[in-house]
């Protein structure tokens, strides 16, 4: 039986990478925990109201979008809609071309990771920057986010200092200040050379239109603040039904995010910018992006659409501690990523079906979850559509003989006394495989099959 | 004072062994019984009873689950308590039940059958009202809360029965919430991810110089332990029946 | 209506409608959201002023103790907002800093402050709330490393962030700042100052 892909992976993955995604994801694991204990009387039931809140906007998303796009349009915003990635591409390419840009600043937005963005607007000529510290260290190495926070979360200060040396950004320092400085000299001059930003977009107000936008490194407003043209690509579950409902989610994103009380920047955008003001957008554009939501809406893992994408499932899951994000081989990776990524694969979901496996479902992601999704509720589930619909994957365990086992009294008790014959044998002798790689790591205690109903029926007779 | 004894004698519960517990931890199956008996219950137990299904419920194999599950609430059939050794077992006949049931014509009987299933220590405090366990454990104890206990009344019950215990002192270890790696046949399926998983929690559980590990599941502790043992670090493990057993032992039981 | 909005809706009006016993919309108190801890006992400026430094804000109450802070961090030129020309442009140029009066693009790199008006502040989280009305140039409170927001005496103090959100009216952009910009992404080490400003400061007038 070969292992399951996300275990081999694991099992490659350098020492050093996975100490340190293991380190910082428990610390931040641990900084979350204190910060909610600290500030809220009721920590839990506050992620239960916004898990609420999220789970009726779904239900009703017919309306909320319809609101929210009714607001947008009356702040003076240009609402598109994009089906599936490639049309998203060719709708934020075509805007672009049309205007004649060539040179756009992009703040960090997993909507654009899913639809892969930068790649195709380089191979149209279109220079897109990333301007988040970590997303930008991605760019240049060519590589992909391992963390929805923390993009780099799987590489060291020595593997960036390299890289910037190679870049052509200074001769090798690792100093993370040093780093940083270099990278804020090297992206000023972007934005302010560029021709159009593209954001994401954290939260839409349905009553008032605000697109919500948080950064710490305040990237998102620079990205917008110099350029004439806003582009926002943001995805239709990304609704709440009013402006108060932002403080229950703003208040919750920071603090299990990065264990903040709030991000630093926090924008309400409600259109291009104010007429008395020089600086900032005239025009703004928001591509709502489906890529696979509305089915998953349909689906009984409709749940997974609450996520805010705060990366808190993630930094306590003990499995993407011992694996990294790319072990996931998606835009999403860990708890969350086992579920949507998957689910957003559409008929390639069988790729993916493993990721659901790539847990012992121990609920620690549930526990954390500031819209308190059941992910392993989810992740079952995603197990039996995979039963169902025949999908192998590596290292399923045929069950049907288990089931009729211990669905025959009479042979699961002859079963349990026979297996004794165990005892007996040497490891190397045993006549399953994977227990003999079980083995390797642990012992089993001994088999006492039948001894304890042997000790209760003699009980019951004196 | 044990307030145990203050329970009317007489009460009867249906015992279910777990399949851990037929195959290989016959100690803790009959220390739960012991215990329940202390605690002034009636313990009967169904002779056709196997596993709750939860290996083909984690597999995704729900049909085989279901069956199994079928099985288990007909051979534990009527009014009476179902008491668990395992908060796994347990957390299966409830949430996973519920779970894989839903649509299912039979989802009401799988709830009901959930309502009375009860986790040793959880019925024991929050089933009969027992507030303190008394005896006499010496050892210093590292509590591990099993995965599927979360949420659930045992973490806190456990702790509650355990602090009663004179000479038993409970040792606080780093990130308790994290998870042993076992997850069935997730350490097969998963090798490496589990045994690594294991060495971590065994790391921050060993820094509590423990003089053995407790938990209200055995396979959580069939994992630590294994590991401990072929890393070379051997540690002892119980289940937390077999702690409440020995502390009534007339001579303390020697732990150190 | 694009083909692609008109078929979305279908689709999402088909799925929700088939949905048993759909989820209220919950009606809460907004105390569940308050962390009173961060309020604490004095005025409500003075808790802003704990929660803003906890963040590595620095407020301050005088035009004089901003000169000193820019003259000993070598913070020597910037921009200051036209309508605080009086109130605080003109006293740091007699202590002799260089202020312009005009944000000139091409100066990006030269300001080495940027002086704006504030709209409010939030105490429970040190926040500054800033909006396109009164802010006299974006850049101006993003490309200098010394960002100061100047709170007049007029401007409102909320007390939470829903307070804030209600104060939204029709208020155009607003953005909130907590603290300097900052980024945790080598190595989950702490560095203030990525794209924006290393220091952001509250001068309450």
């Amino acid at each position: 039986m070969n292992p399951q892909p996300i275990d081999r992976y694991a099992e490659t993955l350098a020492r050093e990478t996975r100490d340190s995604v293991s380190a910082s994801a428990a610390i931040t694991t641990e900084k979350r925990v204190d910060i909610l204990a600290r500030d809220f009387p009721d920590p839990d039931g506050l992620r239960r109201l916004a898990g609420q809140i999220k789970q009726h906007t779904l239900e009703h998303l017919d309306d909320y979008l319809a609101k929210a796009v009714r607001a947008l349009r009356d702040n003076g915003v240009v609402v598109h809609f994009a089906a599936d990635a490639e049309e998203a591409r060719k709708l934020i390419l075509g805007l672009l071309s049309e205007r004649g840009v060539r040179r756009v600043v992009k703040s960090k937005s997993m909507a654009t990771e899913e639809i892969h963005l930068n790649d195709h607007l380089a191979a149209h000529g279109i220079d897109c920057v990333e301007t988040d510290l970590g997303e930008f260290i991605v760019q240049i190495d060519g590589d992909t986010p391992s963390h929805i926070v923390r993009p780099i979360i799987h590489k060291n200060r020595r593997e960036i200092a390299r890289s910037f040396e190679a870049h052509g950004l200074g001769d090798y320092d690792d100093d993370p200040e040093t780093i940083t400085r270099r990278a804020r000299i090297h992206l000023r001059s972007k934005y302010m050379e560029s021709d159009a930003g593209i954001t994401g977009g954290n939260f839409i107000s349905a009553e008032s239109g605000r697109v919500v936008l948080v950064t710490n490194e305040g990237n998102a407003r620079f990205s917008m603040a110099p350029n004439r043209l806003h582009l926002a690509l943001i995805g239709i579950e990304k609704i709440v039904p009013r402006d108060r409902d932002l403080a229950v989610f703003l208040n919750l994103l920071a603090r299990s995010a990065t264990a903040q009380q709030l991000t630093v920047y926090t924008q309400f955008i409600n259109g291009p910018r104010a007429s008395t003001q020089p600086s900032g957008p005239e025009e703004m554009h928001v591509v709502l992006l489906d890529n696979g939501r509305s089915r998953v809406l349909a689906t009984d893992c409709r749940e997974i659409l609450r996520c805010i994408r705060c990366g808190a499932c993630q930094n306590v899951c003990p499995v993407y501690r011992q694996a990294s994000g790319h072990a996931y081989r998606a835009v999403y990776g860990g708890p969350v990523g086992a579920v949507l990524s998957p689910l957003l694969a559409g008929e390639r979901f069988s790729d993916l079906a493993d990721l659901p496996k790539a847990s012992t479902l121990c609920g620690a992601c549930r526990e954390v979850c500031p819209v308190d999704i059941p992910i392993p509720d989810l992740l079952l589930r995603l197990r039996a559509r995979a039963k169902e619909e025949g999908v192998r994957t590596p290292a399923s365990i045929p069950m049907a003989p288990f089931a009729t086992l211990a669905t025959s009294p009479a042979l699961w008790r002859t079963a349990m006394t026979a297996s004794r014959a165990m005892n007996h044998l040497p490891t190397a002798a045993l006549p399953v495989k994977p227990l003999r790689e079980w083995l390797k790591l642990r012992t089993l205690p001994e088999w006492r099959g039948g001894e304890f109903r042997k000790w209760m029926k003699k009980r019951k007779q004196s | 004072m044990d307030s145990a004894t203050d329970k009317p004698a007489g009460r009867k519960v249906l015992f279910m062994a777990t399949c851990l517990c037929d195959a290989f931890f016959a100690e803790t199956a009959k220390a739960a019984v012991e215990v329940l008996e202390h605690a002034g219950c009636e313990v009967l137990f169904p002779e056709d009873q196997t596993c709750c299904g939860q290996p083909a419920f984690n597999a995704g194999d729900f049909a085989s689950s279901r069956k199994v599950a079928r099985h288990t609430w007909r051979v534990f059939s009527g009014e009476l308590p179902v008491i668990v050794p395992s908060g796994s077992c347990t957390a299966m006949c409830g949430h996973g039940n519920a779970l894989q049931f839903e649509g299912e014509a039979d989802l009401g009987e799988a709830r009901d059958f959930g309502k009375r299933t009860w986790e040793l220590c959880d019925y024991l405090v929050n089933g009969l009202g027992i507030k303190t366990w008394s005896g006499r454990y010496e050892a210093r104890v590292a509590l591990h809360h099993s995965c599927h206990t979360r949420g659930s009344g045992t973490g806190a019950a456990m702790k509650q029965l355990l602090s009663g215990i004179a000479g038993l002192e409970l040792r606080e270890f780093g990130q308790p919430e994290q998870c042993c790696g076992f997850g069935g046949t997730f350490s097969v399926t998963f090798p490496h991810i589990s045994g690594e998983m294991g060495k971590v929690k065994l790391e921050q559980v060993l820094t509590s110089s423990p003089d053995l590990i407790v938990s209200a599941d055995g396979s959580c502790l069939m994992h630590l332990g294994g590991l401990a043992a072929r890393g070379g670090r051997p540690v002892r493990v119980a289940n937390v029946a077999e702690i409440l057993r020995d502390a009534l032992l007339p001579a303390p039981a020697p732990a150190r | 209506m694009s083909d692609t909005e008109a078929s979305l809706f279908a689709a999402l009006r088909e799925t929700v409608s088939g949905l048993a016993g759909r989820t209220p919309l919950p009606d809460y108190d907004e105390t569940i959201l308050l962390a009173s801890g961060r309020l604490g006992s004095g005025s409500e400026w003075e808790s802003f002023a704990a929660n803003f430094e906890a963040a590595s804000g620095r407020p301050m109450e005088t035009t004089a103790d901003l000169a000193t802070f820019l003259k000993e961090g070598g913070h020597l030129r910037g921009y200051c907002d036209p309508l605080l020309r009086e109130k605080v442009g003109s006293v740091l140029q007699t202590a002799g800093l260089e202020v312009s009066y005009e944000y000139d693009r091409e100066r990006y790199d030269d300001f080495a402050f940027g002086i704006t008006r504030a709209s409010g502040v939030v105490a429970e989280t040190g926040t500054v709330v800033l909006n396109d009305h009164e802010t006299s140039d974006r850049l101006a409170a993003l490309t200098p490393w010394v960002h100061v927001a100047v709170l007049s005496e007029e401007a409102p103090v909320h007390r939470t962030l829903s307070d804030a959100i209600r104060a939204f009216g029709d208020c155009p952009n607003v953005i909130w700042v907590t603290g300097p910009s900052k980024t945790a992404d080598v190595e989950g080490i702490l560095i203030e100052g990525v794209h924006g400003p290393g220091e952001q400061i509250c001068l309450r007038l």
